[in-house]
């Protein structure tokens, strides 16, 4: 038996009960990982992490109100902790998000306990650690077609700005909004504005 | 297709179906109707500009001064370019009304009947009062409904008009009507042929829209198709894994430690076995262009922090994904893994008759400590192994050059040699 002192204090967030139990149960059968917070949603993730300060958070990437990397943005600006994702399908673009919140490892849930305890300890030791899997799906990503400016103007009118607001926000002339969103329509090939932002959010790009 | 794996050889899918593209034509719509765009707006302004030179002319004709004739025609080619903001406004108009800038429409309009007025007062037609207010109003963006009715509407007032025309002012002037047939006909029939030539284009879009959707049903039903292959192999697996189940259940109660625990494990397997056919299904048509491939890299690579560049072909799409995909995957993969290395190049490039990969990446001494990035002991490696197959079966080579301060993957294929992609 490791000295506790030495072991790797783990928080595990996961929605789903059975995994998350099922997996602490696995973890702590290594001898150097200590499992101290079991947690059901990303806001009790983000208490009980401010709380405890533990060396690895194992965060589920889908979990109700916060995902598990917008956990890791939060956290990261507080606790000096490193995150671990794990996720049962990666959408297009969450990689990049999470690579960009400094998540320094992302993994499949099929993971066996065995693998994710190596990569617990990996990512402990200050390494990163990103899947095969994840990275081959984070490659075959379908490229934005829209430029950066054109991706600013979906995603505020995304969230329910006017045109007009859209602009003084960017500083632009209303005249060049509407430029933007007459070409975004046209290169997506969709009717309106809200079915623009739906197809960029399906694919990650806002 | 169900028989390719009903037998549990989940192996067997991952080579046999063929990768296609995904056909998500995104991007095919602005190059496809902008030629048929820049017709429509000529064939409208040349249309304006052979009404206004027929009005110069027959104004000459009847005898009117040459500087109001020109007034005329100078007036009118002013006009013609003030109809382009509003030809401009209605492609780009984007349904929604409250888009519509009132301010830029305002203008070219106040033109039109700015240059009718002009018009009316140097030759006394009453066409000429009417027609050019007339066609800049038919460029703006109506309901289709109000639009055919205004056309209806406007046409048969022209009518009207070059008949008083022909009859009063003209008539009057040059003391022939006939001169004045070709003219009114062009003036009253210029709003009907606008809007026709709108309403050509706006069916040309909507046959691109249908081209775009048909392309989406294709890519639904396929996923349709595509469910029910996972069900059957959910359904297939899930089975086998009961059945293990069941058995490790019963030799527990006959104590057979050793065999339930065997059983087990090939539950295992099997659960592992069915998640891997679903990810083969899943994925089985996901491949980008190489090009889109290395970009994705190197943002994925920047987001990490690493300062990443790709120097790419124009012509790279056409390298053999086959063997590029696999490689570029692994290698970007290997890395973000290491994270150690700040700066990263991949480059991919015809030279000669030999398609070239290669990346580098700066090793770091102080993080890449002996066995940090070792989770899976050798899979790093054996990954490597595999990708310098593959080459070797289409005559290439994958060499690496392990420096003191940098890492180094090259892989070629020779051009020739490669014919399926």
């Amino acid at each position: 038996m490791t000295d506790a002192s030495t072991k790797i204090r783990v928080l595990i967030a996961d929605d789903e009960g059975m995994i998350r139990s099922a997996l602490a149960a696995l973890l702590r059968l290594e001898g150097d990982i200590d499992v101290i917070a079991e947690c059901s949603d990303g806001e009790e993730a983000v208490e009980a992490a401010e709380r405890l300060k533990p060396d690895v958070c194992l965060l589920d990437l889908e979990m109700p109100g916060l995902d598990g990397v917008e956990v890791a943005e939060r956290l990261g600006r507080t606790v000096t902790t490193r995150f671990v994702i794990v996720t049962r399908h990666a959408r297009p673009g969450v990689l990049r998000r999470a690579l960009s919140a400094g998540v320094a490892g992302f993994l499949p849930k099929s993971r066996d306990a065995g693998e994710v305890a190596a990569v617990i300890r990996q990512v402990a030791a200050g390494a990163r650690y990103i899947d095969p899997e994840i990275a081959a799906d984070a490659l075959s990503d379908e490229r934005c077609p829209l430029t950066n400016r054109e991706l600013d103007v979906l995603r505020l009118g995304s969230n329910g700005a006017t045109t007009a607001q859209v602009a003084r926000a960017l500083s632009l002339a209303p005249g060049t909004v509407r430029n933007h969103i007459s070409a975004i329509l046209t290169k997506l090939s969709v009717d309106t504005r809200q079915q623009a932002a739906i197809m960029a959010r399906e694919r990650g790009w806002i | 297709m169900s028989g390719t794996y009903s037998g549990g050889v989940t192996t067997q899918i991952r080579g046999s179906v063929a990768r296609e593209p995904r056909s998500l034509p995104v991007r095919g719509m602005a190059s496809g109707v902008r030629g048929a765009w820049w017709y429509t707006v000529s064939a409208i302004v040349f249309f304006e500009l052979v009404v206004v030179l027929t009005w110069t002319g027959t104004l000459l004709q009847g005898g009117v001064p040459i500087v109001a004739a020109g007034a005329v025609a100078v007036g009118g080619a002013l006009w013609c370019v003030s109809t382009l903001p509003l030809l401009s406004a209605y492609r780009h108009r984007t349904g929604d009304p409250a888009t519509v800038q009132w301010r830029s429409v305002l203008v070219p309009i106040v033109i039109a009947v700015g240059y009718g007025v002009l018009a009316f007062a140097l030759s006394g037609s009453w066409l000429l009062l009417v027609v050019p207010a007339a066609q800049s109003v038919q460029l703006l963006d109506w309901p289709r409904a109000v639009r055919t009715r205004m056309v209806l509407a406007v046409t048969a007032l022209l009518a009207c008009l070059w008949v008083i025309d022909a009859n009063g002012v003209v008539s009057a002037s040059s003391g022939s009507a006939n001169g004045y047939l070709a003219t009114g006909f062009l003036s009253a029939a210029l709003p009907l042929m606008t809007v026709l030539s709108l309403w050509w284009w706006d069916v040309l879009i909507a046959l691109d829209r249908a081209r775009v959707s048909e392309a989406r049903l294709a890519a639904t039903q396929e996923r349709l198709s595509l469910a029910t292959d996972v069900h059957d192999l959910q359904g297939h697996h899930l089975q086998v894994v009961a059945l293990q189940l069941e058995l490790t259940e019963r030799l527990l109660q006959g104590d057979d430690h050793s065999a339930a625990l065997e059983q087990l494990q090939a539950a295992r397997v099997s659960v592992d076995e069915a998640r891997q056919g679903t990810r083969d299904l899943a994925t089985r048509f996901r491949s980008v262009p190489l090009r889109d491939e290395l970009a994705n890299a190197r943002d994925l690579l920047r987001a990490a922090g690493i300062a990443a560049e790709t120097v790419v072909d124009s012509n790279a799409d056409d390298a053999p994904a086959s063997v590029f995909g696999p490689v570029i995957r692994e290698t970007t993969t290997n890395v973000l893994r290491h994270g150690g290395g700040r700066h990263t190049t991949l480059r991919l490039a015809r030279s000669g008759d030999l398609w070239r990969y290669e990346i580098t990446n700066d090793t770091d001494a102080a993080v890449d400590t002996p066995g940090s990035h070792q989770v899976i002991p050798g899979r790093e490696r054996t990954g490597l192994d595999g990708l310098a197959r593959r080459a070797k079966e289409v005559g290439g080579t994958l060499e690496i050059v392990a420096g003191e301060k940098d890492f180094t993957v090259i892989v070629t294929v020779p051009v020739s040699e490669v014919s399926t992609r």
